[in-house]
């Protein structure tokens, strides 16, 4: 396993552009049915997602199955218990094991997401929208700075699906997400089945959404299934990345690059084949999208 | 409303309990398709929910003890009286056990859901350092040894139909409680029952007693018998792999 610690180094010196990538990064989450698979075979992919607070422990079958794959390929880490945009303190024992692990796997990027779960000294586990205020921003924003201070490198925020809008949003969810990271300094992880959802949750065109975003600061993508509940659409992550999330991919391919891409499957987890595979598509679609750029530069 | 206002709001209509909290218009978005109410129900399932999908991934044979039906009602008053303290959720039942003993669940169910959490807390115990074998004792040194146990070991004392109803079997004893270890094994937790002897030899080497005072557990005036136990039992440890090192205080 590669364990370089990761060199801390001051925010203003890290590039907040993303350099042009030579070739398509794809990958997937781990996840505890295809533990036992990727220790006896390892995993097909450029880069593996490790949902932070699952590793925290540092020992047992989790932990081997991550060093396992570190040994092999770069691991993002991806929180969710961060809490970014709550009121409770941030929590210095989860940024310091956090600030560990990062550190032990030389994780290519630490996210969490753009929402809260934290009330009263206790966790939701789950991602709660913020109101979409001037007050709300400045508040994520001084809290962002904080933890990339903490963790002496850039943090990749996550947009969260919604089925809620409060009343007192004075912006627009894209305005807010391209502020926060902006102002922050911080990067943005785009997950598409998220703005998509939330597109028609809340009846506004993800394209206009996408077309807002700071282009420089999207450094990587996120790809999930979604279920209909009839009236809304639910972000299950439990089947396929839909035609329209694809549509939505080859746009973000026009709008941004390719951008190291992650197909997330939560519930009901198909053979790690069927992600392979979902993953093979987001990889062809990248690398035809580079060769049609390199075909252009001729 | 300011943030900490509509977030403590947020928080109330997500994790009531007892259905949606009033003014909901005011504070949310309704649409033609879908009412604020139903909105925020989408959040208030999903919280309850996940909380009691992570009993369940824990707490699978006192479900299986207790019914569906009853687990959830147990579950559900778990989650309202002890909300999550840790950023993991597979540590939320971390006081399931002590709640189902506070509301006089049968003994069975709680002593089972105490192994189930000790199971859990074996299996995401740091990995140990490194595993001694039984060459790491000298002979010469043997009474002033002493012995650090690897992170994942457990012990606990349970009814012993916890043991066979995690088994799925009929009780073997009528004893009224026993002692049990639990461990992970590379990747694998296991645990099983002590006899007395054992236990406390354990307990007491897990204090920090030196071998000469953990051995005096087996005592029986027959020094060749006294010798043969101690040995079976602190082999027993070794291939259990419940030992990370030997260390020995200066003669």
């Amino acid at each position: 396993m590669h364990r370089a610690a990761a060199p801390k180094q001051a925010l203003s010196e890290l590039p907040s552009a993303r350099p042009a990538p030579a070739q398509a990064r794809v990958g997937f989450g781990l996840r505890v049915p295809h533990y036992d698979e990727i220790l006896s075979d390892g995993l097909r992919a450029d880069f593996a997602e490790a949902i932070s607070e699952n590793f925290l422990s540092r020992g047992g079958r989790a932990f081997s199955v991550l060093e396992r794959v570190r040994a092999e390929m770069p691991v993002a880490l991806h929180g969710v218990s961060l809490s970014i945009g709550g009121m409770d303190p941030l929590s210095e024992s989860y940024l310091a094991e956090l600030a560990t692990l990062a550190t032990r796997i030389a994780a290519c990027s630490v996210s969490d997401h753009l929402c809260f779960g934290t009330f009263g000294g206790h966790y939701a586990h789950d991602l709660w929208p913020l109101p979409y205020t001037e007050e709300a921003l400045s508040h994520v924003v001084e809290r962002v700075q904080r933890v990339q201070d903490r963790l002496g490198r850039r943090l990749l925020l996550e947009n969260v699906s919604s089925y809620v809008e409060y009343r007192a949003s004075t912006l627009t969810e894209w305005e807010f997400v391209g502020e926060v990271v902006t102002r922050a300094d911080a990067g943005l992880l785009l997950d598409l089945n998220n703005v998509f959802v939330s597109a028609k949750n809340h009846e506004f065109s993800p394209l206009t959404y996408l077309r807002a975003l700071p282009k420089e600061r999207v450094q990587q993508i996120h790809l999930a299934g979604h279920s209909d509940a009839g009236s809304y659409l639910f972000d299950d992550h439990g089947s396929p990345v839909s035609a329209e999330v694809w549509r939505l991919y080859e746009e973000s391919l026009q709008l941004f690059g390719v951008v190291p891409t992650i197909v997330e499957w939560d519930e009901q987890l198909p053979e790690l084949s069927v992600l392979e595979a979902e993953a093979d598509r987001a990889r062809t679609l990248s690398n035809a999208h580079l060769a049609k750029r390199h075909e252009a530069l001729r | 409303m300011n943030l900490a206002e509509l977030q403590r709001y947020f928080a109330s209509a997500a994790t009531s309990g007892s259905g949606p909290l009033s003014e909901l218009d005011r504070v949310f978005s309704s649409t033609e398709q879908l009412s604020a109410s139903d909105r925020l129900g989408i959040y208030n399932r999903g919280y309850f929910y996940r909380l009691l999908d992570a009993l369940s991934s824990v707490f699978g044979q006192t479900k299986r003890e207790l019914g569906e039906a009853e687990f959830e009602r147990l579950g559900l008053g778990y989650i309202a009286r002890h909300p999550s303290e840790h950023p993991a959720v597979e540590r939320f039942g971390r006081s399931f056990a002590e709640y189902l003993r506070g509301i006089d669940a049968p003994t069975v169910s709680v002593d089972l859901a105490k192994l189930e959490w000790a199971r859990l807390c074996a299996l995401v115990a740091p990995n140990p350092s490194r595993v001694a074998t039984a060459d790491a004792i000298d002979p010469s040194r043997f009474p002033r040894a002493r012995l650090r146990f690897v992170p994942s070991l457990h012990w606990l004392e349970l009814d012993p139909r916890a043991l066979s109803a995690f088994a799925g079997v009929d009780p073997a004893t009528t004893a009224l409680s026993c002692r049990v270890a639990v461990w992970r094994n590379r990747h694998v937790v296991l645990h099983q029952s002590l006899h007395d002897a054992e236990a406390e030899a354990l307990f007491s080497a897990v204090e920090g007693a030196t071998l000469s005072h953990v051995c005096a557990v087996f005592d029986s005036g027959s020094p060749a018998e006294d010798i043969r136990r101690a040995f079976q039992v602190l082999s027993g440890w070794f291939s259990r792999h419940w030992l990370e090192s030997v260390t020995y205080d200066r003669a």
